[in-house]
């Protein structure tokens, strides 16, 4: 019973060895506990991925799909803002300014097989996995025909079974170590598909997002931590949120790669996931990925972004609009003309206007349902 | 960080000349490191104690013992000071011996008794003496670290230069808890509002996963960087590489309000608990060669080639820790049980 207490049966000891870079070494280095230590691997901080040049390749008519994702959203959202303001919905959440980083995210992505966790700025994201304008007016208006929920969730809660976006919750980061356990039911069931889940730099200081990575990290899982970082966690800038410069930079702590990229650079993000998602189907395991944003919003409805940032700073970056940018990108490369984009605007225009109609002429739930979709039902 | 290396290169210098320049530079006279010596076995025999009457069936709930682990604990609160606070999880027996506690009242807790450090109801787990500056004491893994993280910024909101030492395992830093408070001390450290010296107690082992298959990145130091914390390790079997350690950092700690991490590399010596058979999962080599580098037996050797002690009075000093457990064994046995009163009281405060 008695722990055995006994003395070293070599010579001298050496050192301690503090400063974590030199190993012990000699004849009393029994088992030393650096020897399962990555040394350094702590340094590594986040890398910064490129600009995109030209096309980057991609068909001209997939960009022009992008692009056309990209104006429904901002069409959509900004659609869902006037039926708030008119009173008419009681709450709006969206994502305008982040649009090309989710593009250019689920393009990379394998659509027709692959999961998403949006969270609750993924509007683009949401329309690219197949929900449309018609589910998402649906959803604000908060009618029976709501695909999520028979409206029931909040609004921008997207989510549906069949198009593999599962549904987002309320509370900030919950859908981190579900999108790990995603990826850990497709590695272990073997489908090949790879799972991204998207927060902001807010929800990056949830603990949910510290114990999601690190079991995705040992367990080297398909998944993709997508940060949508729009600087402000709700009115709290980042500099107020955290001690470091990148989220990113938080990668190296659970031994996988983290990547800054300019969220308003739609095929640069395109890039940077296609090389995760690439990774994570070779079996290498997550990525997290950062991509610098800015919401042109304030955080909801029910904010008054004025009491926290200044409209010149709002100005500034509505100047790097990602649709306008976008735009001219497809102009320069030949993948757009005027007479292209008058047709697509033209196509949203009135997609958006029949999806409001619509929305408006549904029915609302039924009260006598009003307990359903709280538990299966046989 | 690089700073921090160049910064403290001399001083570590000085940490691996041994014993007699550590204890110089600290000012420890040779009585001092008897005494650390003593607080050392009268921890490993109290620990002994404590699974032989666990075994007796005399104490209930759980048990987790420091066997092994003793320098760290011993080194770092050797740098403690009146005002200070020290916290951490379920190993918490040499904590509170090491902080003044009565051996009497710990072992009468762990009883289960009236005379219980905390009247016989928290046990092990929960042991709490604010007298002497021990905040807990806690059952929940990773629960106290955000308590920790809070009371370093209380003191420095209140204006003291009080250190608090946070001890953690290695198991609780992959917990959420861990990084929520973390992120704040890194936030607050920045405005010298977060004096949180954060002690990893790594012993390789969260209960039976080993630190490699708990996390992919190994360099548990290393993950402090996620919240620009800076951060160095120790040998944490080595007391003398403990101490200079820890009574550099917790006067930098103090002098800047900002939080700092050390990983001590220790080990466990024996079973995570008293329900835990370590065989399942460590190999008896491995046991083997940590005990060649056991804490109290790698000091014994220092004290004795420095000449501050001699076999005699190693001998003398165990003999009296041996009595003095004796002692707190027969008192814990010896005391009643708490009065059925005792039930409702230390509940909620009282109401003026």
């Amino acid at each position: 019973m008695a722990t055995e207490i006994k003395r070293p049966s070599t010579g001298a000891i050496q050192g301690a060895f503090h400063d974590g870079t030199t190993p012990r070494t000699g004849p009393d280095s029994i088992h030393p506990p650096l020897d399962h230590v990555d040394v350094g691997a702590g340094t590594i901080s986040a890398t910064v991925a490129p600009p995109s040049v030209g096309d980057e390749g991609l068909p001209h008519e997939t960009l022009r799909e992008m692009y056309r994702l990209v104006a429904l959203a901002r069409a959509v959202d900004e659609r869902m803002w006037q039926v708030n303001r008119a009173g008419r919905a009681p709450f709006a959440v969206s994502g305008q300014g982040h649009e090309a980083a989710q593009i250019g995210a689920a393009f990379a992505l394998d659509r027709s097989k692959d999961i998403v966790l949006p969270y609750y700025r993924d509007l683009a994201l949401s329309l690219a996995f197949g929900l449309t304008a018609s589910d998402l007016m649906m959803s604000v208006l908060a009618k029976a025909g709501d695909p999520a929920s028979g409206a029931r969730q909040m609004p921008a809660h997207y989510g549906s079974a069949r198009l593999r976006i599962v549904t987002a919750s309320s509370p900030v980061s919950t859908q981190l170590p579900h999108a790990t356990g995603t990826a850990y039911a497709a590695k272990l069931r073997g489908t090949g598909q790879v799972s991204l889940a998207c927060f902001g730099e807010g929800g990056s200081s949830k603990g949910d997002f510290h114990e999601a990575c690190n079991f995705a990290g040992i367990h080297k899982l398909p998944v993709i931590f997508f940060c949508e970082n729009n600087r402000y966690a709700i009115s709290v800038p980042q500099n107020l949120q955290m001690a470091i410069d990148n989220v990113a930079d938080r990668a190296a702590g659970y031994g996988f790669p983290g990547v800054v990229v300019d969220g308003t650079d739609l095929l640069a993000v395109h890039q940077v996931v296609k090389a995760a998602a690439d990774r994570a189907r070779r079996g290498e395991g997550p990525t997290l990925v950062e991509a610098k944003v800015y919401r042109f919003t304030p955080h909801t409805s029910d904010d008054d972004d004025r009491t926290y940032r200044s409209p010149e700073e709002v100005k500034a970056w509505r100047a790097r609009d990602p649709l306008a940018l976008f735009e001219a990108r497809l102009r320069e490369v030949g993948a757009l003309d005027d007479e292209t984009l008058t047709e697509i605007k033209g196509r949203i225009k009135s997609e958006v206007n029949e999806a409001t109609e619509a929305a408006e002429q549904a029915p609302f739930p039924d009260p006598t349902t009003f307990d359903r979709h709280v538990y299966a039902e046989r | 960080m690089a700073t921090t290396q160049r910064a403290g290169k001399k001083q570590r210098q000085t940490e691996q000349d041994g014993l007699t320049a550590v204890a110089e530079a600290l000012g420890f006279d040779e009585e001092t490191l008897r005494g650390l010596y003593r607080k050392m076995v009268l921890i490993r025999l109290f620990e002994d104690a404590a699974q032989r009457t666990f075994r007796q069936g005399k104490i209930g709930g759980y048990l987790h013992v420091y066997s092994g682990q003793e320098a760290v604990a011993t080194g770092f609160l050797a740098a403690f000071q009146e005002g200070d606070r020290a916290i951490t999880a379920y190993r918490d027996h040499a904590h509170a011996l090491l902080l003044g506690s009565d051996p009497k009242a710990v072992m009468a807790e762990l009883f289960g008794r009236g005379t219980g450090l905390v009247k016989g109801k928290g046990g092990s787990m929960h042991l709490f003496d604010v007298a002497n500056g021990l905040w807990g004491g806690y059952g929940i893994v990773g629960g106290h670290i955000p308590l920790g993280v809070g009371m370093a910024y209380a003191e420095r909101y209140w204006g003291s230069d009080a250190v608090v030492q946070l001890y953690l395992g290695d198991g609780a830093i992959h917990n959420a808890a861990y990084h929520e408070a973390a992120n704040l001390a890194g936030l607050w450290g920045r405005d010298g509002l977060n004096p949180t010296l954060f002690i990893l107690e790594n012993n390789q082992y969260g209960m039976g996963t080993s630190v490699e298959r708990a996390t992919a990145m190994t360099d548990l130091a290393a993950k402090f960087d996620s919240y620009a914390i800076e951060h160095e390790k120790v040998d944490g079997m080595d007391l003398v590489a403990v101490l200079a350690c820890a009574q550099r950092v917790t006067e930098r700690v103090r002098e800047t309000g900002k939080p700092y991490a050390v990983e001590a590399l220790t080990y466990r010596l024996v079973a995570h608990g008293a329900g835990d058979f370590f065989e399942k999962y460590r190999t008896k080599e491995e046991v083997r060669t940590w005990r060649e580098r056991d804490p109290i037996g790698l000091f014994e050797q220092k004290l004795l080639a420095a000449g501050v002690a001699d076999e005699q009075g190693l001998g003398a000093i165990r003999d009296e820790a041996k009595q003095i457990v004796d002692e707190a064994v027969r008192f814990a046995d010896e005391s009643p049980e708490p009065p059925l009163e005792e039930l409702h009281t230390d509940v909620y405060a009282d109401a003026e």
